[in-house]
Parts: C-alpha cells; structure tokens; sequence
C-alpha cells in the first residue's frame, strides 16, 4: 500500500516537473518570439520612413534644370513597388514573403544609389538647402534601417538559437507553425554602398 | 530518490543549455565616467572642464544625457556602426525616454557624428543635426579651432534641444529655443512618493514570503532564506544617472538617428 502510494507520488511529482518545463519552455519562446515580432516592426517602420521621403526628393530633383528622368522614375516605380507590399506582421515566419520583401527594400536601395549618384553631376541642386536636408535625412534613414535590421538578426538569432537547441527543439514541433524559425536579413551583393555621398 | 535528482539535474542542465550567447563584437571603450572624453587631446583642458561642467548641470536641470566624446579613430570599424554601439553600451539617456545624445569626434578620421537617442529623434531631427555639423562645426575645425568648433556645436545642440539655463557670456544661440523638451526631470517630490511606493512594495513582499514560508516550510528551507532581510536592500536606486560624481548612463538607446559629417 505504502509503496503504491509512493510511486504514485513519484509519478506525481515527474508529471509536475515536466509541465513546468514545457511550460517554462514555451514562456520563453514566447517572449523571444516578441523581441522579434516588435523588432520586425521597427524594420518596417524605418523603411516606411524611407518611402515617406522619395515623393520630395523626387520633387526635388524634378525642379532641376534637365535632370536626368529616367533616374527619377526609376526611384518612383521602386518606391511604388515598395508599397504594393503589404505583410503584416507574418514576414518574420514566412520565408519567401520575407525575401520578397527585402528584395523590393533592395531594389528601392540601389534606385536610390543611382540617383544620389547622377546629383553629383548638378552641383547647384547639390548646394541647394533643400537637397542638403533631404541628403540628411536619406543618410539618417539609411543608417537606421542598418541599425535595425542588425538588431532584427540579433532577435531572430536570439530566437532561432533557442528555438533549435534540445530539447527545445522537440516542444517547439509540438505548435506546429507557431515557432517557425524566423527568416534572417542578408547583405545584398552591393548594399553595403547604399547611398553614401560626401558632405 | 537518487533517479529523481539526477532527473533534476537533467532538467536544469538542458535550461541552461539552451541560453546560448549571442555573437560577441569588436569591444567598445568603457563608458566615460564625464560628460566630455578627449583622449585625442582634440580640445584644450579648460574646453573640456568648461563644457563637463555645463553639460553635468544641463543634465541635472533637464535630465537630458549630452555628451561630448573624442577619441582619435574608430578603427577598422564604420563610424556610423561604431557610434550606435557605443552610445547602446553607455546607455546614453534615460531609460525608457532614450533622450540622450553625443557628439563623436574622430580627429584622426576627420570624421565626426552626432548620434541622436530614439527619444529625441523629433527634437533633433537628421537635417537639423547635419546642419549643425557643416554650418557651426566643420568650418571652426577647418579653420583650426577646434575649441571654438565643439563649444558652438554644443551651443547649437542645446538650443535644438533647449531646457538650458542662459549662459553668462560668449554662447549665443543657447536656450534661444528654450521649452523644447517633452519630459521633466524628477523633482524632489517625485522621489519621494517614488520611495514610498518602493517601500510598500517591499512590505507587500516581505510579507507575502512570510505567509508563503509558513505555509510551505517545506518546499523553502523552513525560513532559512529570512536570515538577511538587510540584502533586500542591496543596490536599490543607484543608477540614477545623475550623481554629482560623474556620469553614468541611464539606460537609454539610440537606433542610428543623427548626423555624420567629415573635414
């Protein structure tokens, strides 16, 4: 009888354990999942920064005498681009909606470059005060969106590490799609240069 | 019993294992223990004494972190990369508010940067802090004064940002802009019912332990862990930020805002 009741208690007590366990497990996913999920938004609030300053600069340089146009609309199609996307918070867990969306981030970088590129040739537009504070901000917003998307990495490693360790590994299969692993940002062959112009 | 610890020990090993550490990166200098760090000897020492002393009073009246560090080079490592590291593990700023700023200089680089916190993204603007580098601070370094460079680019910082007592003499453009700042620093009434919510919190907790020791002597070592009730104690609103010693980060954080420029 008494060692009925023991192994009963036994069993009790392993039961108890490996709930909190699972528990604890899935808690802390949970939270890591967070970290991603607002560090996400961040990414796409700085690109949305971004999008929000191409109408001026275009206008901008439209004002200059003969600027070259296919330059600029080249930055308005990617820029339109860029807003036909439309996410929600699930990129972090979908792979290919995640290359997609750097892939148009990407296209809108290198559009810019051009531009930024072909300014050099205007040195009147370049020495305007007005070109001078959008170059700021361009240069602002691109080094944010570095910032960002290297702290998104950071939170997707943080999670994917957790996620793909033992015996994690195994209670994350559990939620199916739940905690899928998140999708990390790579550099583009070229990003590194993105819109860098002297001062 | 003996299956059931080591069954214990198992669970805890694979808790541990599973925090695993994140990438290290190239080290960043300690945090300065001033508001003005010259170890390039950039700036003149009664620059470098004047400036701390008005930065330390400016962060006492408006609770804003502003920083001046030089230092000749970032190395291998791009400016821009370098600065949000560094102002990240100074914790420049306040917690939570993030409204901290420094100004970088790297004479060797002839580069400089002002880094803008999250918080005060608004208050300083891209433009405007790049304005302040190639309109006020690069044309004083050109000419050779770099004393005068960075006193008026603080000058032009404080007045974007404002909250500054009037300077006596020889800074225009200070506090021409005053009541720009979103947020008030603590005032001695603030502490106090700060403290004393604090301290309600801490009987609360005594006293839910107590109840939960009694009820539970043995799952919690019958009391034992009530021996040094002092150590609750420990540490408890030290990092306020803004000591008379030195300064100390408040816990705030930048994400790449702000300006670079070079000469």
């Amino acid at each position: 009888m008494s060692r009925w009741l023991f192994v009963l208690g036994g069993l009790v007590v392993i039961v108890v354990i490996v709930v909190a366990s699972v528990g604890g497990t899935y808690n802390r996913l949970v939270a890591l999942d967070q970290a991603v999920q607002s560090q996400w938004a961040q990414v796409e609030s700085v690109y949305q920064r971004r999008a929000d300053l191409i109408p001026n600069l275009v206008e901008t340089v439209k004002g200059a005498a003969n600027f070259e146009k296919s330059t600029y609309v080249a930055v308005a199609e990617a820029r339109a681009k860029v807003g036909q996307l439309n996410l929600g918070g699930g990129a972090p867990n979908d792979q290919a909606a995640f290359n997609k969306f750097a892939g148009a981030q990407d296209g809108l970088s290198s559009a810019l470059s051009r531009l930024l590129v072909v300014v050099e040739r205007y040195p009147d537009l370049k020495a305007s005060q007005n070109f001078a504070d959008l170059q700021a901000q361009l240069e602002g917003t691109e080094n944010r969106i570095a910032v960002e998307r290297m702290r998104y990495n950071q939170a997707a490693q943080a999670f994917n590490t957790a996620r793909n360790s033992f015996p994690t590994v195994l209670i994350a299969g559990f939620f199916g799609n739940r905690f899928n692993e998140k999708a990390y940002f790579k550099s583009q062959p070229g990003a590194q240069n993105a819109p860098q112009v002297k001062m | 019993m003996v299956g059931l610890r080591a069954l214990l020990g198992a669970v805890a090993f694979f808790a541990l294992g599973a925090t695993a550490a994140l990438c290290a990166e190239v080290p960043i200098p300690a945090s300065p223990t001033q508001w003005v760090t010259d170890t390039a000897g950039f700036l003149s020492p009664q620059t470098v004494d004047q400036l701390n002393t008005r930065l330390r009073s400016y962060e006492k009246k408006t609770g804003h972190q502003v920083l001046v560090y030089v230092a000749p080079t970032t190395g291998q490592t791009p400016l821009e990369d370098w600065t949000v590291r560094a102002f990240k593990a100074w914790k420049v700023g306040r917690k939570g508010l993030d409204d901290g700023l420094v100004l970088f200089i790297f004479p060797s680089d002839r580069k400089l940067r002002i880094e803008v916190g999250y918080g005060l993204e608004a208050t300083v603007p891209d433009a405007t802090a790049a304005r302040i580098i190639r309109d006020t601070i690069t044309p004083e370094i050109r000419a050779g004064q770099p004393d005068r460079a960075v006193i008026a680019g603080v000058d032009g910082i404080l007045g974007v940002i404002g909250g500054e007592a009037p300077q006596p003499a020889g800074s225009a453009g200070a506090g021409a802009q005053a009541e720009g700042s979103a947020s008030e620093p603590l005032t001695a009434q603030d502490i106090l019912v700060l403290l004393f919510a604090g301290l309600v919190i801490l009987v609360l907790v005594v006293v839910t332990l107590r109840w939960a020791a009694r009820l539970h002597t043995v799952f919690i070592g019958s009391g034992r862990g009530h021996s040094g009730g002092g150590g609750f104690w420990g540490g408890g609103f030290s990092g306020g930020g803004s000591s008379d010693g030195g300064f100390s980060g408040g816990g705030g954080f930048s994400g790449g805002g702000g300006a670079s420029g070079s000469w």
